[in-house]
C-alpha cells in the first residue's frame, strides 16, 4: 500500500507527460493550421484586389524614312520618329466575375501625342456565354483591327498599308455582342455590332456589321460584312502658289484646306475575308477586302499575303499587297471638278515588303522593314501626297521596337 | 557484377527521370482531361470555372509544357497574351514560382489545373493528362 501511494504521483506524472506532449502537439498543429488559414485568406484577399484592377501597357518606337515624298505610310525623305510611334495604357476593372470596365488610352506621334481613348467600354458576360459590350470600341473591319496599335502582338512593322491605310475609321461608339461556340479542337466566334464613328470631319453613321471567326490556334478563318453611311464634307489640304518672295526670289506656297466633296448619307458596304496559318515555325496571313460607296467617293479592292518563318528569336517575313479603286469609270474627266475627283480618288499600286522581327529580349521585339510600292499606273498610287503624280514608286524603310508591359 | 548491373540500371533510371516529361495535374479527385481541353484552358478558353496556374516566365518546364500542349514558344505566348489583354478578351493565368507551390495551389482547389515535371509528382495531386 505504501509502495503504491509512493509510486502513484510518479505513475501519474509518467501518465500525464505524454498527454501534455500530445496536447502541445495538437495546439501547435492547430496554430500552424490557423496560421496557414490566415495566410491563405490574406493571400486571397490581396489576390482579389490585384485581380480586380489590372494595368497593362504597350509602346512602339519607329523610325520611318523614304526615298521620296510620295507619302506611303506617312513616310518622307527626312527620318521621323513621330509617324509610327505610339504609347498605350490600359486599365481593366473587374466589377464582378461577369462584368468589367476597360479603358485604353492611346498617345500617337501622328496625332501630336494627344491622349485619346481607343477603347472605353463596359462588358458583361451572360450566363449563356453571350458577351455584350457598350461604349467606345474598335471597329472590327480587319483581322488586326482589335489590336491595331499593339505592335508586339504582330509579326510585321505595321499591318499592310495597302489594306489598312485607306480606312480612316478605327473605332466607333456603340455596342456589340459576341458568342463563342466551342468545338472539340476549335472555337467559332460570332460578333455583331452597331454604332457610329467619325474621322477627318466625316461621320460614319448607322454602322451595322457581323463577322465570324473560326480558329484552332493553328488555322484562323474570318469573314465579315458591314455597312454604314458616310455623311459630311470631305476636305483636302491644298498647296497654292502665292507668287514670288521679292527678297529671296523663291516662290511662296500656302497650305489651304479646301472642300472636296459633300457626302450626303452615301451608303457604304464593306466585305472582307481573311485567314492565317501558324504552326509555330511557318506562318502565313492573308486578307482581302472590298469597299463600295455610293456616288463619287472611291470604291476599292485590296489584299495582302504575308509569309514568315521563325528561326529561334528571328522571324523573317515577306508581304505582297495591292490596292486599287474599282470605279474609276464613274469619274470621267469632263471639267475641272471631275479632274480633281479623278486625281484624288483614282488609285492603284502594288507593294512588296521584306522584313525581320527579332524577339531581342523578354517583352521587346525589334523590327526592320523595307517596303517598295510601285505600279501606280496613271494614278497617284492612292497616296494623298502624290496627287500631282510626281512619283512612280516609293521605297519606305522602317526600324521599330515594340514593347509590352 | 551484380553491383555493376544495379549501378547501370540506377543510372539509366536517373537519366530517364531527368528527361521526364511535363504532366498536367489536378486536385486528387479531378477527372482526366483531353489534350485539346488542356490547350484551350491554358489559352484562356473553354470552361470558365477552371482555375489555371502557370509557372513563372522563363521556367524551363513552362517552355517545355507549352511547346507540347499549346504549340507556342515563349515569345509567341507573350504575343498571344498581349493580344488577348489589349483586346479585352482575357488575362494570362496566375503564376507560381516552382513545382512545390504548383502542387499546393492545385491540391487545395478541385477546379485548379497546373503542370509540373513528372519527377515532382506525389500523392497530393493527380496526374490528369500526360501530353
Amino acid at each position: 500500500m505504501k509502495l503504491t501511494l509512493k509510486t502513484l504521483p510518479l505513475a501519474i506524472s509518467v501518465a500525464i507527460l505524454p498527454i501534455q506532449a500530445i496536447a502541445d502537439d495538437q495546439t501547435n498543429n492547430k496554430i500552424a493550421q490557423l496560421e496557414q488559414q490566415v495566410q491563405s485568406l490574406q493571400a486571397s484577399q490581396t489576390a482579389s484586389l490585384t485581380e480586380r484592377i489590372t494595368f497593362n501597357g504597350f509602346m512602339t518606337g519607329a523610325f520611318i524614312t523614304s526615298d521620296n515624298n510620295a507619302g506611303y505610310a506617312g513616310a518622307t525623305t527626312s527620318a521621323n520618329f513621330d509617324d509610327g510611334s505610339k504609347f498605350g495604357l490600359q486599365g481593366t476593372f473587374a466589377i464582378s466575375d461577369q462584368t468589367k470596365a476597360v479603358m485604353q488610352l492611346m498617345m500617337k506621334g501622328e496625332n501630336n501625342w494627344d491622349v485619346e481613348a481607343e477603347w472605353a467600354y463596359v462588358s458583361h458576360t451572360f450566363e449563356n456565354g453571350l458577351q455584350a459590350r457598350a461604349g467606345k470600341l474598335r471597329l472590327p473591319l480587319f483581322m488586326y483591327s482589335d489590336y491595331l496599335d499593339v505592335g508586339y502582338a504582330q509579326i510585321f512593322v505595321r499591318p499592310p498599308e495597302d489594306v489598312y491605310g485607306p480606312v480612316p475609321f478605327t473605332s466607333y461608339t456603340g455596342a456589340d455582342v459576341s458568342y463563342d461556340i466551342e468545338f472539340d479542337d476549335s472555337t467559332l466566334t460570332f460578333q455583331a455590332y452597331g454604332g457610329k464613328s467619325d474621322a477627318f470631319g466625316v461621320d460614319l453613321k448607322n454602322i451595322l456589321g457581323i463577322n465570324a471567326t473560326w480558329t484552332d490556334e493553328t488555322w484562323t478563318l474570318r469573314g465579315l460584312y458591314g455597312e454604314g453611311s458616310l455623311d459630311g464634307t470631305m476636305t483636302r489640304q491644298s498647296t497654292t502658289s502665292a507668287g514670288i518672295d521679292p527678297s529671296t526670289g523663291l516662290p511662296i506656297y500656302l497650305e489651304v484646306t479646301v472642300p472636296l466633296l459633300v457626302l450626303d448619307e452615301e451608303k457604304g458596304q464593306f466585305s472582307a475575308i481573311g485567314g492565317s496559318y501558324d504552326n509555330g515555325s511557318f506562318l502565313a496571313i492573308a486578307e482581302w477586302t472590298r469597299i463600295d460607296v455610293e456616288g463619287v467617293f472611291r470604291n476599292t479592292d485590296s489584299g495582302y499575303l504575308t509569309l514568315g518563318y521563325r528561326i529561334e528569336t528571328f522571324t523573317p517575313y515577306v508581304t505582297a499587297s495591292f490596292y486599287e479603286t474599282t470605279d474609276d469609270d464613274l469619274r470621267q474627266i469632263v471639267d475641272q471638278t471631275s479632274a480633281v475627283y479623278a486625281a484624288i480618288f483614282n488609285g492603284e499600286r502594288k507593294s512588296y515588303s521584306a522584313g525581320l522581327r527579332w524577339d531581342a529580349i523578354d517583352n521587346l521585339a525589334v523590327k526592320f522593314d523595307v517596303t517598295y510600292s510601285t505600279d501606280f499606273g496613271d494614278t497617284s498610287g492612292g497616296l494623298k501626297s502624290n496627287v500631282a503624280q510626281e512619283f512612280d514608286d516609293t521605297t519606305v524603310y522602317t526600324v521599330q521596337f515594340d514593347v509590352v508591359f | 557484377m551484380k553491383k555493376l548491373i544495379s549501378i547501370l540500371a540506377l543510372s539509366v533510371c536517373s537519366m530517364m527521370s531527368a528527361q521526364a516529361a511535363v504532366v498536367v495535374i489536378g486536385a486528387p479527385g479531378a477527372a482526366d482531361i483531353s489534350a485539346s481541353d488542356a490547350k484551350k484552358l491554358f489559352l484562356g478558353k473553354g470552361s470558365k470555372s477552371a482555375v489555371v496556374y502557370e509557372l513563372d516566365e522563363g521556367n524551363a518546364t513552362r517552355s517545355e509544357f507549352h511547346s507540347s500542349v499549346t504549340g507556342k514558344s515563349d515569345s509567341q505566348l507573350k504575343a498571344f497574351w498581349s493580344k488577348q489583354v489589349f483586346t479585352g478578351k482575357g488575362n494570362p493565368p496566375a503564376t507560381v514560382s516552382n513545382a512545390a507551390a504548383m502542387k499546393s495551389a492545385v491540391a487545395s482547389n478541385p477546379n485548379a489545373i497546373g503542370y509540373i515535371d513528372e519527377a515532382d509528382v506525389d500523392a497530393s495531386i493527380k496526374v490528369i493528362l500526360k501530353p
